[in-house]
């Protein structure tokens, strides 16, 4: 029992990561990314509405049919969205004002629905929050990354904007480099297709040595295929 | 290159990029004499940089070092950016610039002959994109200059951005005609009155159109070595000088007269050494054509409407993302098949 | 045959539509009782936002009254730049007029408008000012914006009384507005809109300082274009 908990972590996190892998939702990956605090705000909604995306709907999977079991979810999720846009531009306005149209545009992030219609609507109600919070936590990383490595290069900051989030208490952790040029192109749109690219390809890397470390015995037959 | 009676040897790649490199010689005498020396700093850095980044690339993906490195071509993307950078770029943004052209344009692309895009002008656009402060200033020409400068003071200014004395650096900066031009005209004034300022000369930029001219006596060697083939250059000036002569036939007080675009930026330089680029540009006649005449169109289109001054790297780079549907679509018929 | 099989259907239809409905009144009521929970706090967020944001360009010991409250319509006008009719908030300090807080939008920038907010003191002098939006080329001319440099605060009690129309310029033309070189239109569009808005204020001074307590009443004695400049 506990392996399939184990597996679904494990699934969401690496193996089938929504940002690296499985590339879904690239929308908010690339325009909300431009810092840490941004990136990892909105994974953190969109990781929150999966979960309860997934948590409501696998108890009712029986009762939809299966007809209109789309509009369904997608009222579901809608519903939820909205909660948790209310919910941020009532206790973190200033983070609402900054992430704006992409907590609404949740909605619309394929990841959602397609958890929602693959796992959930098979799966019994734990395994499905599990997977739904998992699989957005997995997204959430991969924001979180990115965005540290774009604010970093681009404007020699470190979890700048946690203010934002955490009220003026949270300056301490904050950090700004002050003789930095900054690497401007980091900031705009290009620098996210690079810095997904980059991440994409050290996650590449590390899997496949990996497998290379796994299967020594085995010849490999076709080694360029991996790349 | 599709040259024919195939009886001589083909000119190997080292060849070919030598003579592009000689080629530019000219023009760097040229810089050199308008702007000072402080160009061959910038050169030299590119270089340096360039062939590093390219080893040390080649020796991470497994591929041998020193033939690769021998073919040149890493130096003649360096030169080119170099010569596209303003005169006293400070050294760590030669170095940035050189390093996203080699390792992002090329190399992670699969080196010589896979990449897409003019490393040169990638690595042009990152910088311009990036700080876009340092990239629009230009040193006045030294015969402008208020106080010209020393090839020692040029050294000590890219490496310490500083000055001798209290010499300011605005006082020896200014924006570049085509980037004066632009401003001014925002502010209602007339073509005619704004090349009245010193920084024009009689065609361009003063002293920069010198530098304009020895490009194309470097292109004109090519030409007549037969590294380059006509098509490239000639239509792509062609264009440029008809959408800017058509839009000052309408406006001559709104628009600048065309031979004002042809020696002015980065044009020549343009025409004979960066579309010329084989790997990113088109492979067939007829493609090479359109081609040209894209960039030609792109590049005044974004000088006059644009938000950055020059619009000769992100025309080439628009149009280097056409080059796949442009060969696909100008293939020519075998013969006996529809 | 026939008859169940439609039956069935019908019944199958009410019941896939009964789910719907379901489903979206308690999608509908979860949204409604979440509305009203957070309404009052939204309300209060953004009150606060905005008075952060006057707390930038008017000191807070420099009025009395509710800012937002205080408001006042200003309809359409050329030297404000606003197509459409604004709110300028009135600060009061015992019972007199101390400052005003314009909306001010200028459309000569080097892409798109700029839109600025501008506190005048009672004295029109000038007691801050701040972009809002803009559009301006990152690096280049975004230092108009206090997040990247102080350049904005330049304006920090200036007035027409301290500087002569004229000098309201930037350097390169001759005024005494510091500018960064390879980025003058983006400064020059802000400080002839800053000027501008000061004209705006000497103009209708009267109007916006009279009965400040209920300021709604003055808005038909607002001057809406300006005087032919001699």
């Amino acid at each position: 029992m506990n392996n399939i908990y184990k597996e679904i972590t494990i699934n969401g996190l690496w193996k089938q990561n929504t940002g690296v892998v499985q590339l879904l939702g690239l929308c908010p990956t690339l325009a909300v990314t431009t810092s840490a605090v941004n990136g990892i705000s909105l994974g953190l909604a969109t990781a929150l509405v999966m979960a309860a995306a997934n948590g409501s709907v696998s108890p009712v999977r029986k009762l939809v049919p299966s007809e209109i079991r789309v509009p369904v979810f997608i009222l579901v999720i809608a519903t939820l969205v909205t909660v948790i846009d209310m919910s941020i531009n009532a206790f973190a306005h200033q983070l609402h004002k900054v992430l704006g149209i992409f907590i609404p545009l949740i909605v619309v992030n394929c990841i959602v629905l397609a958890r929602v219609e693959s796992f959930a609507a098979k799966n019994t109600s734990l395994p499905s929050i599990l997977d739904g919070f998992m699989m957005g936590s997995g997204l959430m990383l991969v924001l979180g990354l990115l965005g540290a490595i774009r604010e970093l290069v681009g404007k020699g900051t470190i979890l700048s904007g946690l203010d934002l989030v955490f009220g003026s208490s949270a300056t301490p952790f904050m950090w700004v480099s002050t003789d930095y040029h900054g690497l401007l192109l980091a900031v705009l749109p290009p620098g996210a297709f690079l810095g997904l690219a980059s991440l994409i390809a050290i996650r590449n890397w590390i899997e496949s040595r990996n497998t290379a470390k796994s299967k020594t015995i085995a010849p490999v037959l076709n080694p360029s295929l991996n790349h | 290159m599709n040259r024919s009676p195939y009886i001589t040897d083909a000119p190997t790649v080292s060849t070919i990029m030598f003579k592009v490199l000689l080629a530019l010689v000219p023009g760097i005498a040229a810089y050199v004499w308008i702007y000072g020396g402080g160009i061959l700093v910038s050169l030299t850095l590119a270089t340096l940089t360039a062939l590093t980044a390219e080893a040390v690339l080649l020796k991470i993906r497994q591929r041998p070092v020193k033939p690769y490195l021998m073919d040149m071509s890493a130096v003649v993307t360096a030169w080119l950016l170099a010569l596209a950078l303003p005169p006293l770029a400070p050294w760590w943004l030669v170095i940035v610039g050189t390093f996203f052209a080699i390792v992002i344009a090329k190399q992670l692309y699969g080196g010589l002959g896979y990449n897409p895009f003019n490393p040169a002008m990638v690595g042009y656009a990152a910088l311009l994109i990036s700080f876009p402060l340092i990239m629009t200033k230009w040193p006045a020409p030294l015969l402008l200059a208020e106080h010209p400068l020393s090839f020692m003071d040029q050294l000590h200014f890219i490496f310490s951005h500083s000055l001798p004395g209290d010499i300011k650096v605005d006082a020896i900066t200014s924006a570049t005609p085509l980037d004066y031009l632009k401003t001014q005209l925002m502010l209602k004034h007339e073509v005619s009155s704004i090349t009245q300022a010193p920084i024009f000369g009689a065609f361009g930029a003063k002293g920069g159109e010198l530098v304009t001219g020895a490009y194309l006596l470097g292109g004109l060697y090519l030409l007549q070595q037969r590294i380059i083939s006509w098509h490239l250059p000639t239509v792509f000036l062609a264009s440029l000088a008809t959408i800017s002569l058509a839009f000052y036939a309408i406006e001559p007080n709104h628009f600048a007269n065309p031979l004002f675009h042809l020696m002015s930026g980065a044009s020549m330089l343009c025409a004979f050494f960066i579309i010329t680029d084989p790997v990113s540009g088109p492979t067939t006649p007829r493609g090479k054509v359109y081609f040209a005449a894209g960039v030609g169109v792109l590049t005044y289109l974004i000088r006059v409407y644009g938000g950055y001054p020059d619009g000769v790297a992100f025309a080439v780079l628009l149009m280097n993302m056409c080059v796949p549907l442009i060969d696909a679509l100008t293939q020519p018929r075998v013969f006996g098949h529809k | 045959m026939s008859e169940s099989k439609s039956e069935s259907m019908v019944k199958h239809t009410s019941k896939t539509a009964i789910t719907m409905i379901a489903f979206a009144f308690l999608g509908t009521a979860l949204l409604a009782y979440v509305f009203e929970i957070t309404r009052a706090p939204i309300e209060a967020s953004e009150a606060e936002a905005r008075l952060a944001l006057f707390k930038q360009i008017l000191p807070e010991n420099s009025y009395d009254n509710n800012l937002l409250k205080q408001t006042i319509k200003i309809a359409p006008n050329e030297l404000l730049g606003n197509h459409r009719s604004t709110e300028a908030n009135i600060a009061i300090l015992n019972h007199k007029m101390a400052a005003v807080i314009l909306e001010a939008v200028a459309h000569d920038g080097y892409s798109g408008d700029i839109k600025l907010l501008i506190a005048i003191r009672a004295d029109s002098s000038i007691s801050g000012v701040r972009v809002l939006t803009h559009k301006e080329t990152p690096g280049l001319g975004d230092y108009i914006d206090v997040a990247h440099s102080q350049w904005i605060r330049l304006f920090n009690d200036e007035s027409l009384a301290k500087t002569a129309a004229e000098h309201w310029q930037v350097k390169k033309d001759g005024g005494k507005f510091d500018y960064m070189v390879g980025a003058t239109i983006t400064p020059r569009a802000v400080v002839k809109a800053v000027l501008k808005a000061e004209q705006y204020f000497a103009m209708n001074k009267e109007s916006l300082s009279s009965n400040p307590e209920n300021a709604a009443s003055v808005q038909a004695n607002l001057i809406q274009k300006p005087k032919d400049k001699s």
